[in-house]
């Protein structure tokens, strides 16, 4: 039990406390270890963990195809994926000595495993993220449709920003966009006052001031500057969203904090079974 | 630990740092003595709360929609007979997230081998696949279903992230499982992950503090444990009052870092206008 339980927590708590205090430390030995030896360790071992992991990959996906479980065509393919990388890695270089040694001829032109990696693997992986394209399509859609304040604050954010972002955004006027917010205050107050003298009046005094306003100041596209998307967009990244940005930050970082407390001290064990 | 051995584990750190500190402190570097008052400080709070809930203090803990709604996601795969997949994040044991995931598996397990329905654990990294397998072997143990539990219910995939993906989506569309967890860290995956558990009609919980990817959790997942939420889990799920007495510590902690914005602002202001020689963001800047 003392291997199981004591020593991990043992080991835990020394270089969870060396590492943090370690920062404080102003002595070589501790820096390389904080700085460089305690990863350099997690990355040997992982190395060797590997291992493990591909070997419990390579057995599952042999059972599937042995009880031919559903899709277990997949499987033959990740087996004979397995196989393939495995070869043109630690058997089959495909360059001679001279063009690279066995290592360095991972990223070789020509060789087995840098045709592998440009034809196959890069292709493949470049297909999932491009997938991300259409699923932020469908995410947004589903967040933009106006169900409460909420949902309709992220949207007209959300369509500022991306216009403010673009090249049409620094053309459109900040006129216009007030012509367009005297016409919406329009129909806020029709749905408040339900009655057409008054929205008809605040619509009118709205675009005779507007109107009177731009004369004046001779219909600058960028002034008055609150109303011009490019600058309107900044502002909504800049102040609003880095505000709650930081908010949710000073609770992640908090929560870090004690969570690596617990575990130094050895409160938090679950992670080693209770 | 008793309040005796506390005091007398507390009393000989302190009286170590003491002697230290009058023997000149050596190696110790002055220009982050902030910090390390800030560390001691929050966790002599953390601490302070832990014994106080040890001792019997009850502490109130508001209700999180997400945490709650675990059990129901569990019931509501066991109710269909399909499985329950948990995705314990796509980086490896050496992020606090990864371990967070690893911890709410760890219920989750406990949760599944009490209804009865199977789990599937696909992880990216073979040291968190250890870690997971043995989360819920214990979980299994605990539950007094030994016989349920089996290796390979914690599968490794792939190191890479859109593999990973793939393969987690490959899963979600061939096996349908009823409800779907993401609690650890998550890069652009997230969202591809998400819709097509969306897609599957699963219901869907995610926890992380990888800032980039809440909204895409918020978006497509029914629930989202937001950051400081996801590391309180642990306490939530097991109820055990040490871990509470933590929680309501950070809570503390996160107080007196409001307050010390609001002085650190008006300080500041004092210093811009009047030019009081006091210069705040000078003192908490880490260097």
């Amino acid at each position: 039990m003392i291997w199981k339980r004591q020593i991990p927590i043992l080991i835990v708590a020394v270089v969870g406390t060396l590492t943090l205090f370690g920062w404080f430390i102003e002595e070589p030995n501790i820096e390389a270890f904080v700085n460089d030896d305690a990863t350099q360790w997690y990355d040997i071992l992982a190395s060797f963990a590997i291992i493990l992991g591909g070997l419990n990959l390579i057995k599952l996906q042999m059972q599937k195809v042995a009880k031919q479980r559903i899709g277990w065509q997949y499987s033959l393919v990740a087996i004979g994926g397995f196989i393939f990388a495995i070869t043109a890695g630690f058997i089959i270089k495909g360059v001679d000595d001279s063009v690279a040694l066995w290592g360095a001829h991972v990223t070789t032109e020509g060789s087995m495993f840098k045709w592998m990696f440009d034809y196959m693997f890069a292709p493949m992986s470049a297909t999932m993220f491009s997938l991300l394209a259409f699923f932020v399509a469908s995410a947004s859609f589903r967040a933009f449709r106006i169900r409460n304040f909420e949902a309709t604050l992220l949207l007209v954010a959300g369509i500022i920003i991306m216009i403010g972002r673009v090249p049409l955004g620094s053309v459109i006027s900040s006129w216009f966009v007030m012509y367009l917010l005297v016409l919406i205050a329009g129909i806020g107050v029709n749905t408040w006052k339900k009655d057409k003298m008054i929205t008809f009046g605040t619509v009118a005094v709205g675009l005779a001031a507007v109107t009177i306003a731009g004369m004046m100041m001779g219909w600058p596209v960028n002034e008055p500057g609150i109303f011009y998307l490019p600058v309107l967009q900044e502002w909504i990244y800049y102040y609003p969203n880095v505000a709650g940005a930081r908010a949710i930050m000073i609770g992640i970082g908090l929560g870090i904090f004690a969570t690596s407390i617990r575990y130094i001290l050895g409160i938090e064990k679950s992670y080693i079974g209770e | 630990m008793k309040d005796k051995q506390f005091w007398l584990v507390l009393g000989g750190i302190t009286l170590a740092f003491l002697i230290y500190w009058f023997a000149g402190h050596p190696f110790f570097n002055h220009d982050r003595i902030v910090m390390f008052i800030a560390i001691v400080a929050m966790s002599a709070t953390l601490l302070y709360f832990i014994r106080m809930a040890e001792r019997g203090e009850d502490f109130y803990l508001r209700p999180i929609p997400g945490l709650k709604a675990v059990e129901e996601a569990v019931g509501r795969s066991t109710e269909m007979g399909k499985p329950v997949l948990y995705v314990p994040g796509i980086m490896d044991m050496d992020q606090v997230e990864t371990v967070a995931g690893v911890i709410v598996l760890g219920h989750v397990a406990k949760m599944t081998a009490r209804y009865e329905t199977s789990l599937n654990v696909p992880v990216s990294r073979s040291i968190v696949m250890k870690a997971a397998r043995e989360a819920c072997r214990e979980s299994y143990m605990v539950e007094g279903r030994p016989d349920m539990f089996n290796e390979d219910m914690v599968h490794y995939l792939t190191d890479d992230q859109f593999a990973y993906a793939a393969g987690v989506n490959g899963i979600m569309v061939r096996e349908k499982p009823a409800a779907c967890l993401y609690m650890g860290k998550f890069y652009a995956e997230s969202l591809i992950l998400a819709e097509t558990g969306n897609s599957i009609g699963a219901i869907q919980i995610a926890g992380t503090a990888s800032q980039a990817q809440i909204p895409f959790f918020v978006t497509a997942c029914d629930y989202t444990l937001i950051g400081e939420e996801f590391f309180a889990a642990s306490a939530y799920l097991s109820k055990k009052p040490e871990l509470i007495g933590g929680v309501k510590g950070q809570d503390m902690i996160k107080a007196a870092v409001l307050t010390l914005i609001v002085v650190s602002v008006i300080l500041r202001i004092l210093y811009e206008t009047w030019g009081i020689g006091f210069d705040i963001i000078k003192l908490l800047t880490v260097q």
